[in-house]
């Protein structure tokens, strides 16, 4: 959920992979016993071997790994002959990379956690197997629909590499901001709709005695996400797209100038409770959990994370960021989403249509609502939450996904350019506190964004 | 009777050596090959960009904020600890019971401090603001760490909060070895405290401030742990507390410019050297036996 | 008289003050700490420390910080004293280059070291690894050890080391049986002055010991107190600090005199 530190740790991995994976191009690969496609056909589209072995690697963190021996149990039912070897375990990378260096990996891997594999250095030394036939293949649940019709727009997209679909990530984080339903029900408050309405029930909730806003003063990110929320849906796609290819200017483009503006206006108004600017993210969520303020941004993770200090009946719902303007490009309920939990087939498993296949049970509605119930968190497979009971901050997360349909933007400035994303976050920390406004925001943004586009030594993407 | 003295030398010594240059001098040789490079940890060959690291340093703001912050930490820390830990050593005379509570910090990790610390500067439920309310000063409150004025003065007064301890410890037992007859003549000829304190003890006890200060001087170089783990940001409120460590340790592993963060390190190393040099210059008052 | 008692009892409690605090707190609840940071608790929560124990793993911690501490105490004390014992009492070319090379470690600051050194340990397999950390700790406490029995064994006297020599006594054996022994008092000061830095380490591990199920006690204790997204206990955070400082903080009260002597000792040298 971190996602700064995961990039700071990406950045180690990737070191930590390169040095085995550079030695491992002249390793010679064993290909001989690796099983053989079988015959396709409508109830085995994957060509799955009825009796070879698999082995499947999962990351045992903060979601268990029920959800992947569910995936197995599947599989079994349909090929009760395949031997499934589960493994869960922490230490991805350094289980994995020696048997990767080796050409000798599990036939299925869920890369994730603090020691995983550095993704990008998987991919450029092809170790991956393509996707495409999975997701071009029938759905467990409907045969009518292709698997790639069953996931969340966007999943696929993170997940492609220079147009190749090498990893599917199972879970959906979102961001927005988070209120009590309990409390805004005792007061008769509805979550505003556009970014003016939330000023104005903002000096509501000030009259009432609460402060409206609080936010993780420690770690000025937690704020970006719903300014560039904002930005994003006022420029729609064309924005996040401009500013994650480092145009000139983008950060100074009007949509985003506004969305600072709009974020500003909670500062100079006096909507943000005093000191949160020096709160850690427990602190702030703490304050918002016992009722003292009224609004905090978050994303998905926090109901688990308030679990212990949230009171019973305090009802937690994240609503999306609201529309910055009448004319935003992107419709209301549009939100910020990223998915993680990155599972691959490597190129040199030795039964690839077996862990294929796997992924189509992983992808199966009731894995995936195994996954919801057991993980609390949400999985990328549309409507696998449908008609289950879910908790309150869970649930408005689910219905915020549905409510967005095709229109979830997500940003990859902060993976790709960590230095840009460092003087975002200490700007926007000043533009919270009053110590510069929007134009000097947007002009030191724009500064940095413009040295990383010159600085040669970093590696620039394009989408 | 001594046969055998290279077999044993050469299988006593060569552990230990191997250690040493495996894990701590081609990692220091390493650095300053590497900080002639642009490498990302990700090619395999680094390419050689001469002193362009160097270059960049000279105009790099996060880089000069870390040498000016180091560079205030370093006129301010040492003498302030040195300051407090004088007065306190001599007042301690006698009353053992407040040395070994002084010298609690000392035995706490710097992680730890700083985890403390962070509590008691929070600003709603602190100690620090709390303090000031119970003793009627609510005006005085503030958010400590997020003020960009402040931030870095709180990380200093926890510098100073962790080492007076044992600088107390070393000088008291410094003075205690200051022979009795020698400040009773001087009480008999009627000099006062002070004088005799500034003339007599000082001079006596000099070794060991010497050592504080190049101790201290080469500490106030560092502050990684407590600005990462205390400040906002860390090393904010808008890199009011950037420290050069810090600052190296983002340039390596956050943003994967491993040549640019090895110049860095070179240019700690240059600092340090430099601090600690001078400091023994200008405390010198005597030849300092350093083998 | 009054205000020199005074500057003292006011010292003692600014350094008493935040550990007293947060041994309050460390028995408090959430909302207590949240709320009244000031108050003592209701009921004292014993609950918080066993919490922290099993589920913020600082009894995990502890254990990998006590395996690599321990480690690499041991490993320090056997090699430094090896090392300053061939180079304080024999002769041979290259003698004093390989002393200053040694000394010479301490001058450098480790954050020189840091990026190649993280390059080293991962090349060799080593990163998050115990044996990993305790040969890192071992290599960086080597340089002030050697220098500071390097003095000691130059300072003890050479006539029974000669008689144990004619008496027939191995090189190795003379300086097991006859040296080391003597040289207890200096062995135990920079034994207490490494034990206490290597356990308080958080610049090395932070960056060699990306593992969490490895986390030594400091680097957990500080990752606990930002880690984002797990759940949020700080009542057990408290709790976890205290479990921490405890150990020392009594085994110092026990044996202080040796201590201060021991760290002082080292600085002096």
């Amino acid at each position: 959920m971190n996602l700064t530190r995961r990039t700071a740790l990406a950045g180690v991995a990737a070191v930590a992979a390169s040095t085995g994976l550079a030695a491992c191009a002249t390793a010679g690969g064993d290909d001989g016993d690796k099983v053989k496609q079988g015959d396709t056909s409508a109830e085995n589209p994957l060509g799955v071997s009825a009796e070879a072995a698999l082995e499947v690697v999962i990351f045992k963190g903060g979601y268990g790994d029920q959800y992947a021996i569910d995936a197995g149990t599947s599989l079994k039912q349909k090929f009760p002959k395949v031997a499934v070897d589960h493994k869960g375990i922490q230490g991805v990378g350094e289980v994995l990379q020696p048997r990767f260096v080796a050409d000798s990996p599990p036939d299925v891997v869920d890369n994730s956690g603090a020691g995983r594999l550095d993704l990008a250095t998987l991919v450029s030394a092809g170790k991956l197997t393509d996707l495409t036939s999975l997701l071009d293949a029938p759905s467990l649940d409907d045969p009518g629909k292709k698997v790639r019709d069953t996931l969340m727009p966007g999943v696929i997209e993170d997940g492609t590499f220079d147009g190749k679909p090498l990893v599917l990530n199972y879970s959906s984080v979102l961001w927005g901001v988070w209120y009590s339903k309990s409390l805004f029900a005792k007061h008769g408050w509805t979550f505003p709709k556009t970014w003016d309405e939330m000023l104005t029930l903002n000096d509501e909730i000030k009259k009432a005695g609460l402060h409206p806003w609080t936010w993780q003063g420690k770690y000025p990110e937690y704020l970006n996400d719903p300014l560039v929320s904002l930005a994003a849906k006022a420029g729609g796609f064309d924005l996040v797209k401009s500013i994650d290819n480092l145009q000139p200017g983008a950060w100074q483009s009007p949509a985003m100038l506004a969305a600072a503006e709009a974020i500003y206006q909670l500062a100079v108004r006096g909507h943000i409770m005093p000191g949160s600017e020096g709160l850690s993210h427990t602190e702030a969520q703490n304050a918002w959990c016992k009722g003292q303020v009224a609004f905090i941004p978050c994303g998905s993770w926090l109901e688990g994370e308030q679990q212990a200090v949230t009171p019973a009946g305090f009802d937690m719902v994240m609503g999306t960021v609201p529309a910055l303007t009448g004319s935003d490009k992107l419709p209301n309920g549009a939100v910020m989403a990223a998915s993680s939990e990155s599972f691959i087939v490597p190129a040199k498993a030795k039964n690839v249509p077996g862990g294929l296949e796997f992924l189509r049970h992983l992808f199966s509605q009731k894995v995936a609502r195994g996954f919801a119930e057991t993980a609390k968190a949400l999985p990328v497979v549309a409507g696998a939450t449908d008609g289950l009971n879910l908790s309150s901050g869970l649930g408005s997360v689910a219905e915020a996904v549905k409510a967005a349909g095709p229109n979830v933007f997500s940003y990859k400035f902060r993976t790709w350019y960590a230095p840009l994303s460092k003087a975002l976050d200490d700007a926007t920390g000043e533009l919270a506190t009053k110590r510069i406004n929007p134009q000097q925001w947007a002009g030191r943004v724009q500064k940095a964004a413009d040295a990383v586009a010159k600085d040669s030594s970093i590696v620039k993407h394009q989408r | 009777m001594r046969h055998g003295k290279y077999r044993f030398l050469v299988g006593a010594l060569i552990v230990p050596l191997a250690l040493y240059g495996v894990f701590v001098l081609s990692p220091y040789l390493q650095a300053f090959q590497l900080s002639f490079t642009n490498w990302n940890g990700v090619d395999s060959a680094p390419e050689f960009t001469g002193f362009d690291n160097y270059v960049k340093l000279l105009d790099d703001p996060l880089f000069l904020a870390g040498l000016r912050h180091n560079g205030l930490m370093l006129l301010v820390v040492p003498l302030a600890v040195i300051v407090v830990a004088l007065a306190l050593a001599a007042a301690t005379k006698g009353t053992r019971v407040y040395r070994v509570v002084y010298f609690f910090p000392q035995l706490l990790s710097v992680a730890i401090i700083a985890v403390l610390w962070q509590f008691v500067y929070t600003p709603n439920s602190g100690l620090l603001n709390g303090a000031l309310s119970a003793v009627g000063l609510d005006s005085w409150r503030r958010s400590w760490l997020a003020e960009p004025d402040l931030a870095l003065w709180c990380v200093m007064a926890v510098m100073i909060w962790s080492a007076v301890g044992f600088y107390v410890v070393l000088f008291s037992a410094a003075m205690e070895s200051v022979p009795a007859d020698i400040m009773e003549a001087a009480a008999i000829d009627g000099a006062g405290s002070v004088t005799v304190f500034r003339r007599i003890t000082l001079p006596l006890i000099w070794e060991s401030v010497q050592v504080g200060w190049i101790y201290l001087g080469i500490a106030a170089l560092d502050g990684f742990a407590l600005v990462q783990i205390m400040t906002v940001g860390p090393g904010g409120p808008d890199n009011s507390t950037e420290v050069m460590g810090l600052g190296l340790y983002r340039a390596a592993f956050t943003f994967g410019k491993f040549g640019y963060a090895s110049a860095m390190g070179v240019a700690i190393f240059f600092a340090t050297l430099t601090i600690a040099a001078l400091l023994l210059r200008v405390t010198r008052r005597e030849r300092v036996e350093l083998a | 008289m009054r205000t020199k008692h005074a500057a003292l009892t006011l010292w003692a409690v600014v350094v008493t003050l935040p550990l007293v605090w947060a041994l309050m707190s460390s028995f408090k609840t959430d909302a207590e700490i949240f709320d009244s940071p000031w108050t003592p608790p209701a009921t004292p929560r014993l609950d918080n420390w066993s919490r922290a124990w099993e589920q913020a793993s600082i009894g995990q911690y502890l254990l990998n910080t006590l395996i690599v501490v321990g480690g690499s105490l041991a490993l320090t004390m056997l090699l430094g004293a090896l090392t300053a014992y061939c180079l304080a009492r024999y002769e041979f070319p290259g003698n004093r280059f390989l002393y200053y090379t040694l000394v010479a470690g301490m001058l450098f600051p480790v954050f020189l070291a840091l990026v190649p050194l993280f390059f080293v340990v991962n090349n060799l397999g080593m990163l998050g690894t115990y044996h990993g950390l305790i040969l890192v700790y071992a290599a960086y406490a080597l340089p002030f050890t050697v220098f500071f029995l390097h003095g000691f064994f130059r300072s003890l006297p050479g006539a029974v080391a000669e008689a144990a020599f004619i008496d027939g006594a191995s090189h190795a054996g003379v300086f097991f049986r006859v040296m080391l022994p003597m040289a207890r008092p200096g062995m135990v000061s920079v034994g207490i002055f490494n034990f206490l830095g290597l356990w308080n380490q958080y610049l090395l591990p932070k960056v060699l010991n990306p593992d969490p199920d490895r986390y030594v006690i400091a680097q957990g204790l500080a990752e606990l107190a930002v880690s984002r997204g797990a759940r949020s206990d700080w009542s057990g955070l408290f709790a976890g600090l205290m479990i921490a400082i405890l150990p020392i903080l009594l085994a110092y009260v026990f044996f202080q005199r040796q201590i201060r002597a021991g760290l002082t000792s080292g600085a002096l040298k």
